[in-house]
């Protein structure tokens, strides 16, 4: 992060009325310091009650971080703190990892009903692969600093889902000077949505335009990706074609300073190579299993569609949505993927049972199948750990819904190496709050990205502040 | 068997006396029910540990570590969990099977919801399961002056009659701001500004005021009887008028949809032009900014926790709104003008002490008492106090949390949803049948 990233006045008033006076004095020291040094001292988080994730949890634990990594967890009594540490007392905090939202639309939007401060789906076309969620992302959105205030540091970034193949996602860090700096990870994944009966089915024969039926969807996709296969082909016989015409111009380039004058019969035309198709491009790691497919369907019918598609082009996918797809859970585990759930307050169909959709963790989770939440907004991303807790009232354990926004995401996105737990050696995105991470009540006192203490302010601390005098 | 008539009650045990068991005679003429052990968050006179409820006839009729026990009461063990008053959502638009808003013309105060509204809907059932009992189910905004509201009690699988709540006042629903301008502004219709939408209702009601003076004058004069009586003819029946001088004769509380805290003010001056009282405004995202105002005017607000962005006039909404304006004296309720958050504002609530501090009895007070004032029927429900309905939750976990889900919901002292029930979980029966 760039020193101009907390260029913004810590706010004093944010903590007012709590009991923490110390953890905030020596914050606030840290902060101005951050806005003057390179950071390159490291900071003792100590005192605290750490949520490890991957190795339980440690009361009075200290957390070292520097040069922007974790370079020691554990219990006060086993890490020794370096002499130039700045020591945080983070007495009667609870410490955790960064959360990680498994699908937002943030950067992507601004105000939901202004449509110049909307990018989130092309809907000329079902078939929109070429189209890049990284290309669109807004660094400097409002709306970032809102999310990361409670703790959320990290999220996949991802198009709406009104067309079959709307874009790629991207994996974003909620902080950086810069949108390049944010962007951790390019085209990440893709979603595929095969939820037609949620979209293009409406309205009268009048007006339908092609693909308005579920098997229209299935045609189009299908025949998307075989076009793929087609085009990959061509490509690699284009590039043999090359690499056989290079080395034979290199052979007589060889001859010819022996033979003058044979050159010129002996040269075959240079091969021409294909046209090049954005679209046809785009699905070429995913048909390579390179990348991962975001398969979304909401019905067992449909979910079996979407994935036999899927299948038949050897895609690698994880699920989403799925929320009325309760009959076929065993189905679902049997296809051992993970499962994007959700905020989990999607409306059960009339004939489901009030809380089909809030125990859907819970039962995926009694399956063996690995789960991890989203909030799929871009204003109510902060919320995202209250769903996960909400979860834990119908049935998800509490350690699982913790893991489900934290080292599930970050092994389902690829980056359980750097993100996702309290381990020497990750990433320092660690979170300070006054509580339970799940609870709706929790007060988060203090966010570090790379080790960055974040400035705990947006522009909604600001008009608090503002109209509280 | 339900609230039967004691004459009716009396032939039948009169029919099958020999088969009725003496329990049931024992309790002829009274349905007595009581919860013990519960820690009861009262919200008017805080929390009672190991407290007990005693109900009869939907009544609350006792409340405290030790009441009255009447003989042969059913027992409910809540097992030291928490009970609290049925919650009460102060905007919402559930069960009226899209018939939200006639948007056809900027003034449709005629409009009756009650005459849109679908007891049969499964949103009810839903939002039951979340605790809420009451309901005030209002017109869209896409009309300045849109239809007038109707109040229910979400006994869900009762009869169409059974849900709606007796005797609550009349409500009508105004809006401002983007809705109106940008429904009406799309057709090149007028109003498509600000200005058009305040011209728009002031016109409405200045001709409300002409219609209120005609019957007014024709009243007098019948009043007055003898010739003057005799001879007079009644001004000809217009329910668009006639709705619209139920505002200016008080008899319809003025619930306002509005976002801008400036749009807040002229609402209140176009309300002191005309005479009449706003009881509410609803959304009031920047009511932060004028909260001083709302509480002078006894302006309530029915607020999001922390919704924002979704709009321009939604922009500068904080989450720190309801607190903020509840220190100034503003009476603050947190609603869910949705179908998802209806199921769980206790956990919208909750955010209230999060943002700002407020305690566990005011942000509870948030979803029950004043959402109740705001509806009218604070004297029949929103706390758990003798003499008022028997809308009771018990809930598995601390309710203000992510964790608490209700376990019982009970109406008018029946139990309506019962977790524990398999199916739907919905239900309807009396303890002890």
């Amino acid at each position: 992060m760039q020193p101009s990233a907390l260029s913004c006045q810590p706010s004093v008033n944010m903590l007012r009325g709590h009991s923490c006076p110390r953890f905030l004095t020596v914050l606030l020291i840290l902060l101005l310091a951050a806005l003057s040094s390179a950071q390159d001292h490291p900071i003792a988080l100590k005192g605290g009650k750490l949520l490890t994730i991957s190795h339980g949890t440690v009361e009075n634990g200290v957390v070292l971080m520097q040069g922007g990594k974790i370079t020691a967890v554990g219990a006060a009594s086993t890490v020794t703190i370096p002499s130039d540490a700045k020591v945080i007392d983070a007495t009667g905090m609870t410490i955790y990892p960064g959360l990680i939202d498994s699908e937002t639309q943030l950067g992507l939007t601004e105000i939901s009903a202004e449509n110049m401060t909307n990018d989130l789906v092309e809907t000329s076309e079902e078939i929109m692969p070429h189209m890049h969620t990284a290309e669109a992302f807004h660094a400097e959105s409002a709306l970032i600093p809102v999310a990361r205030m409670n703790g959320i540091t990290n999220a996949v970034i991802a198009p709406d889902g009104a067309d079959t193949l709307p874009g790629q996602d991207s994996f974003i860090q909620l902080a950086g000077g810069s949108a390049p700096e944010m962007l951790l990870i390019r085209d990440n994944a893709m979603p595929l949505n095969f939820t037609g009966d949620e979209r293009r089915n409406k309205g009268g024969f009048d007006k339908r335009r092609f693909p308005s039926t579920r098997m229209g969807l299935a045609a189009q996709l299908r025949q998307a990706f075989l076009d793929a296969q087609d085009y990959k082909s061509k490509w690699s016989e284009y590039e043999r074609k090359k690499a056989e015409f290079s080395q034979n111009a290199d052979k007589s380039a060889a001859k010819g300073k022996e033979k003058a004058g044979e050159k010129e019969t002996a040269k075959k035309a240079e091969p021409t190579p294909p046209k090049r198709d954005l679209k046809l491009e785009a699905l070429i790691p995913y048909l390579d299993g390179k990348k991962s497919i975001v398969l979304a369907a909401e019905s067992p019918s449909d979910l079996q569609t979407a994935v036999s598609l899927a299948n038949e082009f050897k895609l690698k996918f994880v699920l989403n949505h799925i929320a009325h797809s309760q009959p076929v859970l065993d189905y679902v585990a049997s296809l051992k993927v993970p499962v994007i759930v959700g905020p989990i307050y999607e409306a059960p169909k009339d004939e489901e049972r009030y809380d089909t959709v809030y125990s859907l963790p819970a039962q995926l989770y009694k399956r063996g199948v690995k789960v991890v939440f989203a909030s799929y907004s871009a204003h109510g991303v902060r919320n995202l750990p209250d769903a996960a807790g909400f979860a834990t009232a119908f049935g998800l354990p509490y350690d699982e819904a913790l893991k489900a926004i934290t080292l599930n995401a970050a092994e389902v996105w690829g980056v359980a190496d750097q993100l996702g737990s309290l381990d020497v050696g990750k990433t320092a995105n660690v979170v300070v709050a006054n509580g339970d991470p799940l609870d709706v009540k929790t007060d988060v006192k203090q966010v570090f990205i790379q080790g960055q203490p974040i400035p705990m302010t947006d522009r909604q601390v600001r008009l608090r502040d503002q109209y509280s005098k | 068997m339900r609230l039967m008539s004691t004459s009716k009650f009396a032939l039948l045990c009169l029919c099958l006396a020999t088969a009725l068991s003496s329990a049931v005679a024992q309790s002829a003429s009274h349905h007595d029910v009581v919860i013990e052990n519960a820690t009861v968050m009262t919200v008017t006179h805080g929390n009672i540990k190991n407290g007990s409820v005693w109900i009869s006839d939907g009544k609350i009729m006792d409340v405290g570590q030790t009441i009255k026990m009447p003989y042969g009461a059913t027992v409910i063990d809540a097992g030291g969990k928490y009970l609290t008053p049925g919650i009460v959502d102060s905007h919402s638009h559930i069960a009226l099977d899209d018939d939200v808003n006639e948007a056809t013309s900027p003034i449709t105060p005629h409009m009756m919801m009650k005459d849109a509204f679908d007891y049969q809907d499964k949103a009810i059932y839903r939002a039951l399961a979340g605790g809420v009992t009451t309901s005030l189910l209002l017109h869209g905004s896409a009309n300045m002056i849109g239809g007038q509201a109707v109040v229910i009690k979400h006994k869900y699988g009762a009869s169409r009659d059974e849900l709606l709540f007796p005797n609550a006042p009349r409500s009508i629903k105004f809006a401002s701001g983007e809705n109106p301008k940008r429904v009406y502004g799309s057709r090149d219709q007028l109003p498509s500004t600000r200005m058009g939408n305040f011209a728009v209702q002031r016109q409405a009601l200045v001709e409300a005021q002409d219609y209120m003076r005609e019957w007014d004058a024709y009243n007098e004069k019948v009043k007055a009887g003898g010739k003057e009586a005799k001879d007079a003819t009644p001004p000809k029946r217009d329910l668009k008028l006639e709705a619209l001088a139920d505002i200016l004769r008080g008899k319809l509380m003025v619930q306002i949809h509005c976002y801008r805290s400036d749009e807040m003010l002229t609402e209140i001056a176009m309300a002191k032009e005309f005479g009449y009282k706003i009881r509410a405004f609803h959304h009031a995202l920047e009511a932060y900014k004028v909260a001083d105002q709302l509480a002078a005017n006894n302006i309530a607000i029915a607020t999001f926790s922390d919704w924002w962005g979704f709009k321009q006039e939604a922009w500068d909404a904080i989450p720190w709104n309801a607190t903020l304006s509840m220190r100034k004296g503003v009476r603050v309720a947190i609603k869910s003008d949705s179908e998802d958050y209806t199921r769980r504002l206790n956990q919208e609530a909750a955010k209230a002490m999060r943002y700002g501090g407020a305690t566990e009895e005011e942000a509870l007070k948030m979803i029950t008492l004043n959402a109740a004032w705001i509806v009218g029927v604070d004297d029949r429900v929103g706390s758990i106090e003798v003499g008022k309905d028997a809308d009771l939750v018990i809930w598995d976990g601390y309710p203000l949390s992510s964790y608490g889900v209700p376990e019982k919901v009970l109406i008018d002292g029946d139990v309506y949803f019962d977790r524990s029930q398999p199916g739907l979980g919905t239900t309807h029966y009396k303890e002890g049948e």
